[in-house]
């Protein structure tokens, strides 16, 4: 025995550790006594003496973290090839060297002795929840030849607008396999995850300042901070930097969280203002009503009234003739159809917070400005009617003069990069005709407006998809390929997407885990982890830096993976070539030069490289055009690399309040950037502005639907029946629901303010508690009119009576065996609000309404404790 | 100079609560899943809407006084110099009598393999993911991120029918690094150094405030201070 077992230790310490250091760490520990009983313990790894830790090579490579889109430049610690630990990348002006818990987390991800290790083929023909897919093992070559295969077919029948290709989470290598691969094959169908994210808070922005994207704030020289459900201690956006500036930010400013849940931010805060769920608008429109009452807005930034007199008092309007406006248009318009009988009493009623506290953080927040920030976040705004609540909030920073302001909320700078070379000169007549039918999401219907940027139709509306599928509306979809996406588990209404993909002929997802998604999938294509395996970049901004980080391959994958965004389009770019369409290979051939050697890449690995140096060469090559113009000047790709983050210049608020991009070059209070693009989907439909509110579920009509206002909480549930508001939130430890396989994440889940670890509670207020003889820990159901739950029962005093609150994470069936209770069962560990949510929208932004308490639910005890 | 004292200060008002120390402490130490060397106190107290939430980071108070020390037949827990308190598992014979004498339930027992997860023997489909044992197979590690340089002055892993707890990283120290914890904490709220040496940051920062314990009536003269309010 003892023979044996010194031999396996020489094999395992694989000469880093001499036998005879491994012994003496032994000390008197008896070898047979700990390695008896456990093949794992062959690879015990004992003391080992001071030339073995010599041995050890270890360096810092850099990476970014995509755990959420802060998108944080980190380092990670590679020690003789092996990734042992993360740190913040020290470069880093955005999250200046800080990280949060998720990057750690990563390394769970990619050792996750569940990944998928090679790609693996369906051989069960049923496809269903309760089918077993008995996947096997084929090889990259088998794989990309059947997929190819499947796509020829529709090359023959002149069909290709019926390929779909699903994005979830992504890098900015996106439009290779996004918008390149479809629309070159022919399809209209690149369809993103981004109306499941945060599409309505862009809303707020672009119609009132003209600007479709996440603002960033200036909390360093910030005097108030008001959060509409913003939780940025835990979740998006920029965790770190604001993990390691809120004790400064708490001293020199107030900190109000508007938040039915007492969130990881709530708990830092001066006050909470426990809205109720959905309600976030009367507030909002009060807290307006009385900055302008009072008189404290920014007269700067939005003027004044001819005579200096204020005549916003309250119930009256007032002569539009009487107030000139700055950087503004349209204050006296809003006041007078919107905001003049918006009084905090009016709005404690609807809302639940104190007539008090609405006018203390109003007075508060407006003698702060212009160093102020109102926070929007997805909590506020991705609800049924939260379009115009995302524009009351942000326009809370108008009033102010905060936006564009030091202290305040502002855009970005520039982060000069390239995307794809020119895709026309490769589509064949096919390819035009068919790349430019109607999308399978029906964005642009009278029903689905999604006004990104203006344009009806402009935006995705993500979750409308199943449903589309599931109609063949408008058509039916037979091939389709995800990546880094599980719409299975992370669009509401769980159950259309099972439908949808069960329809989808030939389905193939690309993925680390087998998820949800891929139960459904024909083919399943092992995908590099982004941070460990795999070539990118980010472009993101926080703490007034725009950055690009690169994700760089810093350990050898660890298995027959390939980097999902490039490798895998070039491996199926090859094969539809052999098949005879070799478009797509020629323009991979053609457009893509290494910038340093001119070389075309040779094969997948060398296109992942060249791509991430073509689009990122701005920050490095000094003979480019836009090289340090618009922050540094990294010398050379080999630079880039070893630094792995490019800053920009800091953000210099001030210039942009000259001039927006809206249509009057104002801070629109009364949004005729909205009305044009409402008016052009209602002509499109031939119809009215008011019949395109009454069919996106608003009840504005008017002139109102030209002002941010407030629109009453729409609700799924009849109170009767499901007496709670269910709202869910986010945790600190999600890398967007794919860290519940993840040891650590379940270990440490209490982190978030009232959960459990190794648990999934449904918190209720002891109050509601006590009336259903609920105790902590029992057992329990959670109906809502569109799907049940069974989860734990959590008594929490954090959350509002009446409502009931989960975390977003848990609830797996697939994933893994941490994730699923029983993955061969298909249990769940906990229970998925995606399933409970109804599959609702904000329609005039294509969101999923994932927030605001969009259902009503029951709650039944099936045990104690 | 005289005798170094190690000592942490944690300032609770920076302190967000995030767990980014439990998870950084388990990654340098490879320490199971199951144990928490740095963990949390938490509480919610008071009624809605009036309601305050605490969250107090723990680990080895490396008390000067240390119940541990004292408690141990076999010299196995025992103070170095520098005041942390150490573990010396050749010496364990796994009594546990320093876990039931230690009031601040730091100390961990290896009732088990450890990092052994039984989820994990067998591949999840067969042939196409991994294992652990497939995982050790490829990597020579236990687990994949498992890191070698905690082997310094400690077992890598700490074998079953031992106990195990914080070591203020000592393996760290001794390369002129902070523990884990304090890289790790992004609000930097840890504070690390010789509090016997009257220039350190942390005499410094002990100096200016007033400075707690967990459960003084102890006596156990703990070497892990708070100072400011959640």
């Amino acid at each position: 025995m003892k023979m044996k077992l010194e031999g396996q230790v020489e094999e395992v310490v694989n000469k880093k550790v001499t036998r005879r250091g491994f012994l003496k760490g032994m000390g008197g520990l008896s070898m047979a006594a700990l390695m008896a009983g456990s093949p794992m313990l062959k690879y015990f790894a004992m003391a080992s003496p001071e030339e073995a830790q010599k041995e050890l090579v270890s360096k810092w490579i850099a990476s970014t973290c995509q755990g959420c889109t802060s998108w944080c430049p980190v380092q990670v610690k590679v020690i003789n090839g092996r990734a042992v630990a993360l740190r913040g990348n020290p470069y880093s002006k955005a999250n200046h060297g800080e990280i949060c818990p998720r990057p750690h987390l990563a390394l769970q991800q990619v050792y996750d002795p569940d990944r998928i290790k090679v790609p693996m083929k369906r051989t069960n023909p049923k496809k269903g929840r309760n089918e077993d897919p008995r996947f096997v093992p084929i090889t990259w070559e088998e794989a990309m030849d059947m997929i190819a295969e499947k796509m020829m077919e529709l090359r023959a029948s002149n069909e290709t607008h019926k390929f779909v290709l699903f994005r979830g989470r992504y890098s900015y290598m996106r439009d290779i396999i996004y918008s390149a691969l479809p629309k070159i094959f022919g399809s209209p169908n690149g369809i993103s995850h981004s109306a499941i994210c945060a599409e309505a808070e862009k809303f707020g922005a672009y119609y009132t300042e003209g600007y479709w994207d996440y603002r960033d704030y200036d909390l360093e020289n910030t005097r108030y901070v008001l959060s509409w459900g913003a939780d940025p201690l835990a979740s998006n956006r920029q965790v770190p930097h604001a993990i390691s500036i809120w004790k400064k930010v708490k001293k020199q400013a107030k900190i109000a969280v508007v938040d039915p849940r007492l969130s990881a931010t709530a708990v830092k805060a001066d006050e909470w203002l426990p809205v109720i769920p959905g309600e976030d608008g009367a507030l909002a429109t009060a807290i307006a009503h009385v900055i302008l009452v009072e008189g404290l807005w920014n007269r700067e930034f939005v003027g004044d009234f001819v005579d200096g007199k204020n005549a916003f008092v309250p119930g009256k309007t007032v002569d539009e003739s009487s107030f000139k406006e700055n950087y503004t248009y349209g204050l006296v318009k809003w006041w007078n159809i919107e905001l003049k009988d918006r009084t905090p009493e009016w709005a404690e009623k609807i809302c639940g917070v104190s007539a008090e506290q609405i006018r203390r953080v109003a007075t508060d927040f407006a003698k702060a400005g212009p160093y102020a920030i109102s926070w929007l976040s997805p909590g506020a705004s991705m609800q049924v009617r939260g379009g115009y609540t995302a524009m009351i909030t942000h326009a809370l920073n108008g009033l102010v003069g905060s936006t564009d302001h030091e202290g305040g909320v502002v855009q970005k700078t520039k982060v000069p990069a390239y995307s794809i070379p020119d895709i026309k000169p490769y589509q064949d007549e096919m390819a035009k005709k068919n790349s430019k039918k109607p999308k399978i999401d029906q964005r642009g219907t009278l029903h689905f407006p999604s006004l990104k940027k203006g344009k009806s139709g402009g935006g995705v509306v993500t979750n409308n998809a199943a449903d589309a599928i599931i109609k063949e509306d408008p058509y039916d979809v037979k091939v389709a390929i995800a990546y880094w996406a599980n719409f299975t588990f992370s669009c509401s209404g769980t159950d259309r997407w099972e439908r949808a993909l069960q329809k989808i002929p030939f389905f193939v997802h690309i993925t680390t885990h087998a998820s949800e998604m891929s139960h459904f999938a024909d083919i399943v294509l092992p995908a590099a982890h982004q941070l460990f395996e795999k070539w990118s970049f980010l472009k993101s901004k926080q703490n007034l830096y725009g950055y690009a980080s690169l994700t760089q391959p810093v350990i050898e994958p660890m298995w027959d993976v390939r980097q999902d965004e490039t490798e895998i389009p070039w491996l199926l770019a090859e094969k539809l070539a052999q098949k005879g369409f070799d478009n797509l290979y020629r323009y991979f051939k053609e457009q893509f030069k290494d910038p340093e050697t001119g070389k075309a890449p040779t094969n997948s690995k060398e296109f992942a490289v060249t791509a991430v140096k073509m689009f990122t060469r701005s920050c490095w090559d000094p003979t480019d055009k836009n090289y340090g113009k618009y922050g540094e000047k990294l010398k050379g790709w080999a630079d880039f690399v070893e630094k792995g983050v490019w800053n920009s210049h800091r953000f210099k608020p001030g210039k942009i309040r000259e001039k927006y991009k809206t249509k009057t070059g104002k801070f629109e209070f009364y949004s005729l950037t909205l009305k044009e693009a409402l008016e052009k989907h209602a002509k499109k439909h031939h119809t009215t502005v008011d019949a395109v509110l009454e069919a996106t579920q608003y009840t504005a009509r008017g002139e109102q639907a030209f002002v941010p206002h407030y629109e009453p909480a729409y609700r799924w549930g009849d109170p009767s029946e499901y007496p709670f508001i269910f709202f869910e939130h986010r945790s600190r430890l999600n890398r967007e629901g794919r860290s519940a396989n993840c040891l650590w994440y379940q270990a440490h889940k209490n982190a978030d303010p009232g959960d459990e670890n190794w648990d999934d509670v449904l918190k209720i207020n002891p109050v509601d508690a006590q009336k259903l003889g609920l105790k902590n820990g029992d057992k329990i159901k959670v109906v809502s009119p569109t799907g049940s739950i069974v989860v734990k029962a959590k008594l929490w005093e954090g959350v509002r009576p009446g409502t009931v609150t989960k975390c977003y994470g848990q609830g797996h069936w697939a994933y893994g065996r941490i994730a699923a209770f029983d993955f061969h069962k298909r249990i769940p560990r906990g229970g998925n609000n995606n399933v409970i949510l109804p599959p609702d929208y904000d329609r005039l932004s294509g969101s999923t309404a994932r927030h605001g308490g969009v259902t009503r639910v029951k709650i039944e005890k099936i045990s104690q404790a | 100079m005289g005798k170094v004292q190690y000592c942490m200060v944690i300032d609770l008002e920076a302190c967000v609560g995030c767990s980014a120390c439990d998870i950084a402490c388990k990654v340098e130490n490879n320490v199971p899943a199951s144990f928490a060397w740095s963990n949390h106190i938490i509480e919610t107290v008071g009624k809605f809407p009036d309601v305050k939430y605490r969250y107090i980071p723990t680990l080895c108070n490396h008390c000067s006084n240390a119940p541990c020390v004292a408690a141990c037949p076999t010299t196995a827990m025992h103070k170095l110099d520098n005041g942390i308190t150490m573990h010396d598992p050749s010496k364990c014979i796994g009594c546990a009598a320093c876990r039931i004498a230690c009031p601040y339930d730091v100390i961990y027992f290896n009732d088990k393999e450890p990092l052994v997860r039984e989820e994990f023997l067998e591949p999840l489909i067969p042939e196409c993911t991994s294992s652990q044992p497939g995982i050790q197979k490829k990597l020579g590690v236990p687990v994949g991120y498992y890191n070698p340089e905690r082997e310094a002055t400690l077992p890598g892993i700490r074998p079953r029918g031992v106990v195990e707890k914080c070591t203020f990283c000592d393996h760290r120290l001794a390369k002129g690094l902070p523990p884990a914890c304090v890289e790790a904490c992004p609000a930097n709220a840890r504070i690390f150094g010789d509090r016997n040496d009257p220039n350190s940051e942390v005499s410094k920062v002990l100096a200016k405030n007033h400075a707690r314990v967990l459960k003084p009536e102890k006596g156990t003269e703990p070497n892990v201070l708070y100072i400011g309010e959640f």
